[in-house]
């Protein structure tokens, strides 16, 4: 796979170790098996628990029978909702609403929804149990598709909503969230209507995103269990101190009671961020008084979380020359039966959707909506895949009907380097255009013979909101050990925070260590996510190392006696008095015998981040693919990306995660789809919902890098592992319909739909 | 999750015969395990005891004879697309089995446990009817010997008595101026349209009818009527046109995940076309 290194070699070289491929701190570990994930943890004691779930859409429970469960051997508890209730917990939990039941309380909004929870000594006795278990229900009108969910009469499935909990980074945006509304997100600025009235050319149409489930190799489980009346859990969650604030809540505890640890995590793509089974696993263990491991399937996983899907609505007025006059983009998500997180899913829909342009005048409307189906949340790319096919696919449909090459229509609408795309925010802080042009050169656009070739960009408000912590302890034998909040998720996160410490403080990789995702050992870290790591908590890193040296230079000056002043940094530890003394030295020298130095660093709204977003994340990507016109299949030939990422601090994981993400938007674009038919996923395991093989991958890959260290991160580096995916639905489209001659307006494009196109291309021909 | 069961792992077809007549419903024979452990898992079936027939030896074999290939109960897919007789004798076979699922299920799954499944989203029935199969059933009254087009009676069905094992495939030794070939379209992880054509050429034309049958996409394979291609050339367009109009004729196409039914009938002729192709290819 060639890869290439754009970035400039001269300030690649300043550097040590920031801007190597340096092997993966888990690299062997987990190659040979040896990294233990939570699923992999057990304690003396441990009972299992094993979830009965809803067979109903939308229901009032009447009763639930048990006796025959809790007779059955091992048995230790069979839980509801209302036991919940009954003994004193707040059953609720969400970061934005208190709305999701750990278990459901009353009534029942999906199919697959836990109802109860069988405890027992193993799991087998709790799932024979568990099969006992009859629950009573009076069924309820349900509601699937979204569109319907927003018409008069629908059934409503919150007459009641639950208090918003969300702070300053998460609202349900403005308006009055009535009926089924769960969170309206607006966009608005210029005389949309005028612009239209005078426009040279308006497209219109509607497009599909569809409804995903993220899947990684290991689905969600816990282990939770109280030491003294404090609780700790395990639990696959990407944010664990998200969580700990929602277990607190539900057991009216202190944070500092509450333990989160998640040690290796079996992948997460923002469908483990945020509270998920360990409010019913934690539960389980206080009113059993045990160790409780709750273990999913990946079928029952594909009952928890999926993405919401988006069905758009939206026009774009240009001028002569091909200049956007306005957009407009009245987006509906499915947002499933609980709140969790797509009020944010939501909004940055709304922000992402219109694209990188500059865009006189603008009207956004996005609603998120509850529907009787598997709750919706966070999915790599998050709202920018949803909103991209219809910003970006209409781009390419203009430019078909100016006459304009679909590139040359984008470089004279892109906003450049320096540029606002939306009022009072962080200016782009990349090169849009010349990132185009590389990308094109790659995909040899305009394509040839039988191969076609689509492309797209977009820009998303990336890095969440920037609170962050880290702490580094320096050793006296000049090792350091880096602890943070921040999940190993299989991204590499370990090895570039490691890189980041090496860097800062003149040692070799080995010499550095991390302890990771125990809200009990490392200071806060708000998310991982939002491709925020490297730029947001590489900087609190970065900042704890700085602490650190600060320490190290005032101990040298109180050894020697001189005034702090005197003491510069040298590239692993002080210069004084002339000489070089490392840490070890100094720390040894002023403790006597032993000792270390803690450095502690924190990054917040302000200073370098005071501007949101912390960073624009950019997604530029494209296909050559061919289609088989007999069939309707299409072959993605060659996948470009370009990363435009500032600074690349370990450029192989910059690739994995530009080629994981645009594989996962290859899924969505041509394969990947959950399906209801009547109430239910007639879908929910991996047999009949496909998610992309290695033997799917195109033959040909180029993954480039654009380094102008023009990121608010350490070294300049921008986050990456969202963006290259977001362009790939619509990229796809393009190219597909370039190949047809007519674009699809709905993903993924199966081979059906693309024959269905084609036939009714056909058939308009014939008339 | 898989709920408690116990597996009895019989040495011998009677110790499995046995096992079958005493257990009844509450048993299910068990080959590679890759249907029935999946759906045992997801809830779909239960069954409190499985009868193991790989320690069965006889039932692990491959025999060629000379107008026989026998293919044990036990084989795998894996085992068949390599197997060195296999290849000479039946190379469109060979290749199949190279083409199903995927590595994992292949070198669990059997051909047999393929069968007696008859999920109707399947590979090698199509060729096997073309080819003449047989399968052999072994019971408390002796063994029997039916066509695969009668064993197999619907979805999920089969002719298989209460009492009986299968115990191995056989499939006619083809005529050496017979071709064979096999084409699939799959989008999911099964196909959902097969065609198998086995034919008898003369230079470049069809020495009599060509068997053409249809798999994957209806509840059972389907014949195609070729009695008038008998004699036609293989390079005439006409022939492909017939071709397709006969097996889209031959099916009902059950819509599923992988498309409608109209969409499939109309993948039934391409695939029709493209088997022709293939067999023309050699
Ligand atoms: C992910 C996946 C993908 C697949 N893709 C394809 C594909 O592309 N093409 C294709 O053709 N197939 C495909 N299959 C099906 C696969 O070929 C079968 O799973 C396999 O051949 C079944 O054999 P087995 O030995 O595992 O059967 P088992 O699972 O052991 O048994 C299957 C059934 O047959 C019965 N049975 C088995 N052996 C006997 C016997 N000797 N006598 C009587 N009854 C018996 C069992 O009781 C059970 O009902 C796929 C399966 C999976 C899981």
């Amino acid at each position: 796979m060639p890869a290439r290194e754009d970035g400039d070699p001269v300030e690649r070289t300043r550097f040590r170790v920031a801007g190597t491929e340096a092997r993966r701190a888990d690299g062997v570990a987990k190659v040979t098996g040896a990294a233990r994930f939570t699923v992999d943890l057990s304690v003396p004691g441990m009972a299992h628990a094993v979830m009965v779930r809803s067979t109903r859409a939308h229901a009032r429970i009447l009763g639930i029978e048990r006796e025959a469960a809790e007779r059955m051997p091992g048995v230790l508890a069979v839980l509801a909702g209302a036991d919940l209730v009954a003994a004193g917990l707040h059953p609720y939990y969400g970061h934005v609403v208190l709305d999701h039941p750990a278990l459901a309380v009353g009534s029942v909004r999906y199919h697959g929804e836990p109802v109860a929870l069988v405890v027992a000594e193993t799991k087998l006795q709790a799932a024979e149990a568990a099969d006992l278990v009859e629950v009573r229900y009076e069924d309820l009108p349900a509601v699937i598709d979204a569109d319907e969910a927003l018409r008069p009469g629908a059934p409503i499935l919150h007459h009641e909503r639950g208090q918003r909990v969300g702070d300053e980074g998460m609202d349900q945006g403005e308006g009055a969230l009535e009926g089924n509304v769960c969170a309206i997100a607006r966009v608005q600025w210029g005389d949309v209507d005028a612009a239209f009235a005078k426009a040279h050319l308006v497209v219109e149409g509607e497009y599909r995103y569809p409804m995903l489930y993220g899947y990684a190799m290991e689905p969600y489980n816990a282990l939770a269990f109280f030491d003294q009346g404090d609780l700790v859990v395990y639990s696959t969650a990407q944010h664990v101190y998200m969580v700990r604030r929602d277990l607190a809540r539900m057991f009216d505890l202190p944070l500092a009671r509450v333990r989160v640890s998640a040690p290796y995590v079996g992948g997460g793509y923002g469908t483990k961020s945020y509270t998920k089974i360990e409010g019913a696993c934690a539960m389980a263990a206080h009113l059993t008084g045990r160790a409780v491991k709750l273990d999913l399937s990946v079928e029952e996983a594909m009952l928890t979380t999926r993405s919401d899907s988006s069905h758009i609505r939206c026009r774009s007025a240009f001028d002569r020359d091909g200049l956007l006059l306005a957009r407009e983009f009245d987006i509906v998500l499915n947002s499933g039966a609980y709140t969790d997180n797509s009020p944010l899913v939501n909004s940055k829909t709304a922000n992402r959707c219109f694209g990188p342009y500059r865009i006189p005048s603008l009207r956004v409307v996005s609603r998120s909506v509850f529907t009787n189906t598997v709750p919706a949340s966070s999915l790599r790319g998050f709202g920018a895949p949803q909103g991209n096919i219809g910003g970006e696919l209409q781009m390419d449909e203009a430019a078909e009907k100016l006459g304009i090459d679909p590139v040359e229509l984008r470089l004279r609408n892109l906003a450049g380097p320096g540029e606002a795309i939306l009022p009072g925010k962080r200016p782009l802080d990349a090169d849009l255009r010349e990132d185009l042009r590389c990308l094109v050169a790659s995909l040899e656009w305009p394509g040839t013979g039988g191969v076609s070739v689509g492309f797209g960009v977009s820009a998303s408000d990336a890095g969440a909101y920037p609170t962050s912590t880290a702490a580094v302890r320096i050793h006296a034998d000049d090792s350091a050990t880096l602890f943070t909040g921040s999940t190993e998720l299989g991204q590499g996160s370990r090895t570039v925070l490691c890189q980041i410490v090496a860097e800062e403080l003149g040692l070799s990789l080995e010499r550095v260590a991390i302890v990771g995702g125990d809200t009990g050992v490392v200071p806060y870290e708000r998310t991982t996510g939002a491709s925020r790591t490297t730029t947001v908590t590489g900087r609190a890193v970065q900042e704890a190392c700085r602490d650190a040296r600060r320490r190290v230079r005032e101990l040298a000056a109180q050894n020697e006696k001189v005034d702090v002043a005197a003491v510069e940094d040298a590239p692993a530890g002080v210069r004084v008095k002339d000489r070089e003394r490392s840490y070890g030295e100094v720390i040894e020298g002023w403790f006597g015998a032993g000792g270390e130095v803690l450095g502690h660093g924190s990054v917040r709204r302000g200073e370098g981040f005071a501007q949101m977003p912390p960073f624009w994340e950019i997604g530029c990507s494209g296909v050559r693919l061919s289609v088989d016109r007999e069939t309707g299949v299409a072959r993605v030939e060659k996948l470009v990306t370009v990363g435009d990422v500032g600074f690349a601090i370990n450029p192989a994981l910059v690739h994995g995660q530009d080629l994981g993400a645009a594989t996962m938007g290859m899924g969505a674009a041509l394969r990947e789809e959950l399906v209801y038919e009547g109430e239910q996923l007639v879908n929910p395991n991996v047999v009949d919902y496909r998610v992309p093989r290695f033997s799917d991958q195109p033959p040909e890959i180029d993954l480039m890098l654009a380094e102008r260290h023009d990121g608010a991160g350490p070294f300049g580096a921008k986050g990456a592992g969202e963006g290259a995916g977001n362009t790939i639905g619509s990229s796809v489209a393009a190219a597909i319909g370039r190949a047809i001659g007519v674009f699809p307006h709905e993903l993924p494009a199966t081979p059906e739909r693309v024959w269905r196109l084609l036939r009714e291309r056909d058939e308009r021909a014939r008339r | 999750m898989l709920r408690r069961f116990e597996v009895h792992r019989a040495t011998s077809v009677e110790e499995a015969v046995d096992l079958r007549v005493r257990y009844g419903d509450d048993a299910a024979v068990y080959a590679g395990g890759t249907e029935l452990l999946l759906a045992m898992k997801l809830g779909i079936a239960r069954w409190a005891h499985l009868i193991d027939v790989k320690p069965i030896r006889e039932l692990s074999r491959v025999a060629v004879a000379r107008d026989t290939v026998r293919i044990g109960a036990t084989v795998t897919h894996w085992d068949l697309e390599r197997h060195p007789d296999v290849t000479r004798v039946l190379p469109a076979l060979a290749r199949l089995e190279a083409s199903v699922a995927n590595v994992r299920v292949r070198a669990a799954g059997t051909l047999a446990g393929n069968i007696a499944f008859a999920e109707p989203h399947a590979d090698p029935p199509a060729l096997l009817v073309a080819l003449g199969a047989r399968v052999v059933a072994r019971g408390r009254r002796g063994e029997r010997t039916l066509p695969l087009e009668e064993f197999v009676t619907g979805m999920y069905q089969t002719a298989l008595g209460g009492d009986e094992i299968l115990t191995a495939v056989e499939v006619p030794v083809p005529a050496p101026d017979a071709r064979a070939a096999y084409v699939k379209f799959q989008v999911l992880e099964r196909p959902s349209v097969g065609v198998a054509i086995v034919a008898k050429v003369n230079g470049a034309s069809f020495a009599g009818p060509p068997a053409v049958v249809v798999g994957a996409v209806d509840e059972l394979p389907r014949r195609v009527d070729t009695a008038a291609l008998a004699g036609a050339s293989l390079a005439d367009a006409r022939v492909a046109d017939a071709l397709a109009a006969s097996a889209r004729a031959a099916v009902s196409p059950v819509a599923d995940l992988a498309g409608s039914e109209e969409y499939k009938r109309h993948l039934v002729g391409v695939f029709a076309r493209r088997a022709l192709t293939a067999l023309a290819a050699g």
